[in-house]
């Protein structure tokens, strides 16, 4: 039986239906034993009811937690009610692991994807969107290799961020919510689904990333080719030194 | 005419809902006020920068030819996404140069694409013309065969062309 240890980070509008969806599918899937990791420090609200999937107000990664252990017993799962940071990721992600990151802003994404690009072995599938678009990105790594590109490879606006942590944001800031559709959330998650069958159970890394704009009901995925980096060895201790020798 | 935040909350919801529908900004029919005077500020914002291009290009004296308008507009310009490959054939071998040759172009913007015709346009050019007819308003770096390029780079036969749209922030 192979173990996939899947961490969900964000369980906002794409987060809450996308753990569902991908617990619901390994559920049934008997050759794997999935252990599921549900990341959140936000709490649900009322107010997010028309476009989120949970079952009570507390915070996030608890509540789901709790949805997703009454329907689904084959699923080991497990929780944490803090958001990711550069202090705490390597207590959150480990060599080998999925991670599917469904956060809503572009620094906690530079975050997860440089902590990525440091481990051996990693699939790392992001989604995000805007009122009436979205696009999923998949970073997979192997054996200390990048088999696609990084989330800031080719995204200035990830690799230099604009935007805050969570943890960084006032009380006001936190409050402020763009408009957002619950379609369109649910089509980020749809698609991250399908990314995530694509590469661990038909073991295909193809596609590095995929866009879809709803009014013109389209979609469309990307071919990139990994850049160019240097790598230094670490002359104190032989370690490898990552350079992001060809950002662009 | 643009109106400002404060503006807008003194309008009722349906009121609101009105201007979206003239704006042609849709999902707003159960939104909140705060949502939907976000997403009319925002479209505001949007139709600024249409205007302003738009000025600019009008104040540009008549261009002698085509190429040469083209290759005028470069920095600024605002695609925000496309994807594209080459493919030339050679379809007249008789013909004088410049004949010889049919370019295709399949361009992406984000989730839309689409076959263009392309003659050893630049890159600044290409990104002119697409904004004009795949009505997308942001222009990042031209990547011409993974490397960034200047809008001044002239695309040769088997180039790959592509401006990467912005990842979505939201989730």
């Amino acid at each position: 039986m192979k173990q996939l240890n899947i961490n969900v980070i964000g369980l906002g509008g794409i987060g809450s239906e996308l753990c569902e969806k991908v617990a619901k599918f390994f559920n049934f899937q008997k050759d794997y034993h999935i252990r599921m990791t549900l990341i959140d420090g936000d709490s649900y609200e009322l107010r997010n009811q028309e476009r989120q999937m949970f079952s009570g107000i507390d915070n996030k990664a608890v509540v789901k937690h709790g949805d997703l252990m009454a329907q689904y017993e084959n699923i080991e799962l497990s929780f944490c009610t803090t958001y990711v940071t550069p202090e705490n990721i390597h207590e959150l992600l480990h060599d080998g692991d999925i991670v599917l990151l469904a956060v809503d802003n572009h620094k906690t994404r530079m975050v997860v994807s440089k902590f990525c690009s440091g481990l051996d072995n990693v699939v790392l599938i992001s989604g995000g969107n805007e009122l009436l678009d979205g696009n999923v990105q998949i970073y997979v790594r192997k054996e200390g290799n990048d088999q696609t590109p990084r989330l800031t490879d080719y995204h200035p606006e990830i690799a230099v961020p604009q935007d805050k942590l969570p943890t960084e944001m006032s009380c006001e800031e936190l409050a402020e919510a763009e408009p957002q559709l619950y379609f369109v959330n649910l089509g980020v998650a749809t698609l991250m689904c399908w990314a995530l069958y694509n590469v661990i159970i038909q073991d295909s890394v193809h596609y590095s990333e995929v866009y879809f704009d709803m009014p013109s009901m389209k979609a469309d995925s990307k071919v990139r080719k990994v850049p160019v980096r240097k790598t230094e060895i670490n002359e104190a201790d032989g370690s490898r030194l990552h350079q992001e020798a060809h950002q662009l | 005419m643009s109106l400002t935040q404060a503006q807008l909350y003194d309008k009722t919801n349906p009121e609101l809902r009105q201007i979206c529908t003239n704006m042609g900004i849709t999902g707003m029919g159960k939104a909140r006020k705060d949502d939907i005077v976000s997403a009319i500020i925002s479209e505001q914002r949007k139709m600024k920068r249409r205007e302003a291009n738009a000025k600019k290009k009008a104040a540009k004296a008549a261009p002698k030819t085509v190429s040469k308008s083209i290759a005028a507009s470069t920095d600024k310009d605002t695609v925000r996404a496309m994807q594209g490959s080459f493919t030339s054939v050679l379809q007249a071998p008789n013909a004088r140069r410049g004949d010889k040759n049919t370019t295709t172009l399949r361009v992406s913007a984000g989730a839309s694409s689409g076959e263009f015709p392309v003659v050893g346009k630049t890159v600044g050019a290409v990104s002119e013309f697409l904004r004009e007819v795949l009505n997308v308003d942001a222009l990042a770096q031209g990547i011409v065969n993974g490397q960034p390029v200047q809008p001044s780079y002239v695309l040769k036969e088997g180039d790959t062309l592509e401006y990467i749209k912005s990842a979505g922030s939201k989730g």
